[in-house]
């Protein structure tokens, strides 16, 4: 019972959070700076992660095709398998994943320190809402990134799937034939559809990271348990979210 | 690292992902945005099958165009066509939903139309043609293949399965065993005649001496001859009806199909019967066909005919069965 | 007008109205545990308040309660006769807490966390702020320390960086949580005169929580001490010098008894 009532409290904060930094949205002209910071932190200093992991995941991914696809024939098919797999779902799943691992984290950790060394009190006694300051500029910052990363991620992993699919002995197909199923069969609402659902993801994160370092109590050591708690409860919100958000849209 | 940097770096990045997304979508919608819009062409189907939005639409192989939307229009089903404006479609095109892979991807194909017809307008509707999808035309075969055993079953039947009622080769069979004496006198008297072939007597002998008589039978030979190969190429048509008839097209399949037809061949095979009773109630005639040659012969390459019609009924499969069938007859 | 009951901005040197604090029957529970009960007082404008107590005895709660960041059970809090729960107090009356551990946005330097309050509420040009800024380093003398980030800082210098960040917001009301806390006797002092000083020179009205009884006793114009969540004495420097409870008495200058330890004692 205390379990789920905890669990009800967490979703019922980070609602509250949400429509208090949707509240605070007007502000973002003065947070600029602090926008632009956040843009840096969670979109151009992720891109390299991203970048690498989607390639070998669109490498990986053409492989595995090639392998199952050895005996059946229509190879140049593993174009449109890699586009799609990488375009409607493992794009945004694995860009929300380390958005969870590396800025999550990195969220939860500064706010749950800021609030255990009572710096978010002393924002409140400043009459400065720690939401404004600290939650909103990160909210659109990653609602601003996510498209960017995912799209990039989305890229790479092609290429990635196309440079394995040419020069791999059982494979073998030219990326000609690769891209030409690929714009066959699939349109922009496939991309278009990832980059939703990346959108969802990120947003969530910061938001349930956010939230999560935000009501830490307690002394230092909260701070770890409170990093831990926010990746691994961002990683059971992506996958849980990932199913509902490809069901809406599908 | 100052803080104009820092701005300038993430907007270059965000630029960068603007643009990315810009090709991407370029790339695979093939830039709707700019694409003129076309004109609109309403094509009416019996059903759309597995055609869904977003399709192709194909003139002579090329695309012109593709279904912007389906939808149910009273009793039939309709695909709305968004043809690019460049492209002229004829008033007396007609587009069919053709299959372009198993897998399910279909595309709208419109042929030429005549050269001189008017040009379709705008929201006209364009003329339709309901083909035949992969699911009918299994169904229809195993229909067609059951009619075929239906039919193959009546034929057995005429032929003689059933021991209680003779069928034609047993009648044929008691009439050889009852006529026995007879057959063995016409026999010797085949002996006679061709002694007297021999001898030059009779017709035969006649025919054998006399050299006006053995120009004309030569002729006749030849004749039967170009019968024959005309025999072989109506062989080698009726092949290619039954192979027709395989697909379920041309005026046999129907006629398997057709009730009717089944019916004419039920009577056909019931006026068979009837001959084959007659044959053996027939004294006078069979007296009639011992003493005469011509009717001899003709007995001759009937009981051929039903032999050759036999060993291909041997064979079991139903549609190599009516290959000999028809082999046979003709 | 008596300067007194006139708080002088230490950047403009306009006066504003000194704030008063009325503490009514506060009480305040979290869950089960009662850690203020029934706790009423007054502080008078421009007055330095010491608010003294053993550890836990809620005097950091009561703090909170008056700027805001705790909302009573019971009882009210009043600062310049206004509900210190209510959201737009905070924007009426200009409050500073210092903070025990100094509570520095550790991620700015000094400046930028002196600059952090007039820059959020847009009290001027980035010049303006930047004088002001270096006008309250300056009464702290922290002039070097400017470009320093907190974590550079000893823990002396931490504290007079919060009291200078309290006082760029040209505070009504000062606020100081255990000011002298983990300090050595030397710095203890110092930041006891700054307090002093602020409330000479700005007659800014100051209550500070503290177990110190040095302290309390230098600068303390009037004294409240809170045990077990009850304010047990209420009075003046010298009512404070002979107290008649003897609890407080031995609060103020226990003795150490090593035959008969205290904490073997039964709590009465």
């Amino acid at each position: 019972m205390k379990p789920f009532v905890r669990v009800l409290e967490g979703v019922g904060s980070t609602v509250q959070l949400m429509v208090r930094a949707a509240y605070f949205l007007p502000t973002l002209p003065r947070q600029f700076g602090r926008f632009i910071d956040q843009c840096y932190l969670i979109g151009y200093t992720t891109l390299p992660i991203v970048a690498i992991l989607s390639f070998f995941i669109g490498s990986v991914l053409a492989l595995q095709a090639g392998y199952a696809a050895q005996n059946l024939g229509p190879k140049q098919f593993i174009g449109l398998l890699v586009g799609l797999s990488m375009a409607r779902e493992l794009a945004p799943v694995m860009v929300a994943v380390l958005l969870a691992g590396r800025v999550g984290s990195a969220i939860a950790a500064e706010l749950a320190s800021m609030k255990v060394y009572q710096e978010i009190d002393a924002l409140e006694t400043m009459n400065i809402p720690p939401v404004r300051m600290l939650v909103m500029p990160r909210l659109v910052a990653v609602v601003v990134m996510m498209p960017v990363l995912t799209i990039i991620a989305d890229l790479v992993g092609w290429f990635g799937g196309a440079i394995v699919a040419k020069y791999t002995d059982f494979i073998a197909i030219e990326p000609a034939s690769y891209f030409a199923t690929m714009r066959q069969y699939m349109d922009f609402g496939d991309v278009m559809n990832g980059l939703v659902k990346a959108e969802a993801f990120g947003f969530v994160v910061v938001l349930v990271c956010c939230n999560i370092g935000l009501n830490t109590r307690g002394g230092p050591r909260e701070i770890g348990a409170a990093v831990t708690r926010a990746v691994v409860t961002s990683l059971i919100i992506i996958l849980v979210l990932d199913y509902f958000v490809t069901k809406a849209l599908s | 690292m100052n803080n104009a940097q820092q701005t300038a770096r993430v907007g270059l990045f965000f630029l960068l992902g603007i643009a990315l997304i810009w090709v991407t979508f370029e790339t695979l919608s093939g830039g709707k945005v700019f694409q003129d819009k076309g004109y609109q062409l309403i094509a009416g189907f019996e059903s759309l099958k597995e055609l869904k939005e977003g399709d192709e639409v194909r003139m002579a192989g090329v695309k012109i165009g593709e279904v912007l939307h389906t939808r149910l229009a009273g009793r039939h089903a309709e695909a709305v066509l968004r043809i690019g404006s460049q492209f002229r479609v004829k008033n007396d095109a007609t587009a069919t939903i053709v299959m372009a892979g198993l897998i399910g991807t279909n595309y709208i194909g419109i042929d030429l139309g005549s050269r001189d017809a008017p040009d379709l307008v705008a929201g006209a509707e364009i003329r339709t043609k309901n083909t035949p999808d992969i699911n009918s035309v299994m169904s229809e075969i195993g229909q067609l293949s059951q009619k075929l055993e239906g039919a193959l079953g009546n034929l057995g039947t005429a032929l003689g399965d059933d021991p209680n009622k003779p069928g034609i080769i047993q009648k044929i069979d008691t009439l050889l065993t009852e006529n026995r004496e007879k057959i063995g006198g016409t026999l010797a008297n085949i002996q006679q005649i061709t002694d007297k072939v021999n001898k030059g007597e009779g017709t035969l002998g006649r025919l054998v001496s006399d050299p006006k008589l053995h120009d004309e039978l030569v002729s006749t030979i030849e004749e039967i001859k170009r019968s024959a190969t005309e025999a072989k190429t109506m062989i080698a048509s009726a092949q290619a009806i039954v192979d027709q008839v395989k697909t379920g097209q041309g005026p046999v399949g129907t006629l398997i199909y057709d009730q009717k037809a089944g019916d004419d061949l039920k009577t056909t095979i019931a006026n068979l019967r009837s001959v084959s009773d007659k044959i053996a109630r027939g004294e006078g005639t069979l007296g009639k066909l011992l003493n005469d040659d011509t009717m001899l012969r003709d007995t001759q390459a009937i009981i051929k005919k039903v032999d050759r019609t036999l060993d291909g009924l041997d064979d079991t499969g139903p549609i190599s069965a009516v290959g000999a069938v028809a082999n046979g007859l003709f | 007008m008596s300067e007194s009951t006139h708080t002088t901005n230490p950047f403009s040197a306009v006066q504003t109205p000194a704030v008063g604090v009325k503490i009514q029957h506060l009480s305040k529970s979290f869950g089960t545990v009662e850690v203020l009960k029934d706790v009423s007082f007054e502080v008078q404008p421009g007055e330095i308040f010491v608010l003294m107590g053993p550890s836990g005895s809620g005097k950091s709660v009561l703090l909170k309660h008056i700027v805001g960041l705790e909302l009573p059970t019971s009882g009210q809090v009043l600062v310049d006769g206004k509900d210190a729960a209510a959201e737009e107090t905070r924007e009426q009356v200009r409050m500073a807490l210092v903070f025990q551990a100094g509570a520095l946005f550790n991620s700015l330097s000094v400046y930028d966390n002196l600059a952090l309050y007039p820059r959020e509420h847009r009290v001027g040009k980035e010049s303006e702020i930047r004088e002001k800024v270096m006008r309250a380093l300056q009464i702290l003398s922290l002039d070097n320390a400017a470009a320093k980030f907190p974590s550079e800082l000893s823990g002396g210098m931490r504290k007079r960086v919060a009291i200078a960040r309290a006082l760029v917001m040209e505070p009504q009301l000062m606020l100081y949580d255990e000011p002298t806390s983990e300090l050595d006797p030397v710095m203890s002092a110092t930041i006891a005169e700054i307090i002093a000083t602020l409330k000479e020179e700005y007659h800014v009205t100051s209550i500070v929580v503290s177990h110190d009884r040095d302290l309390t006793l230098a600068i303390g114009e009037r004294v409240g001490i809170l045990m077990g969540g009850k304010l047990l004495f209420l009075g003046n420097g010298a009512e404070l010098r002979a107290p008649k409870d003897p609890k407080i008495a031995d609060f103020l200058s226990p003795k150490i008894d090593v035959k008969n330890p205290r904490f073997r004692q039964l709590e009465t």
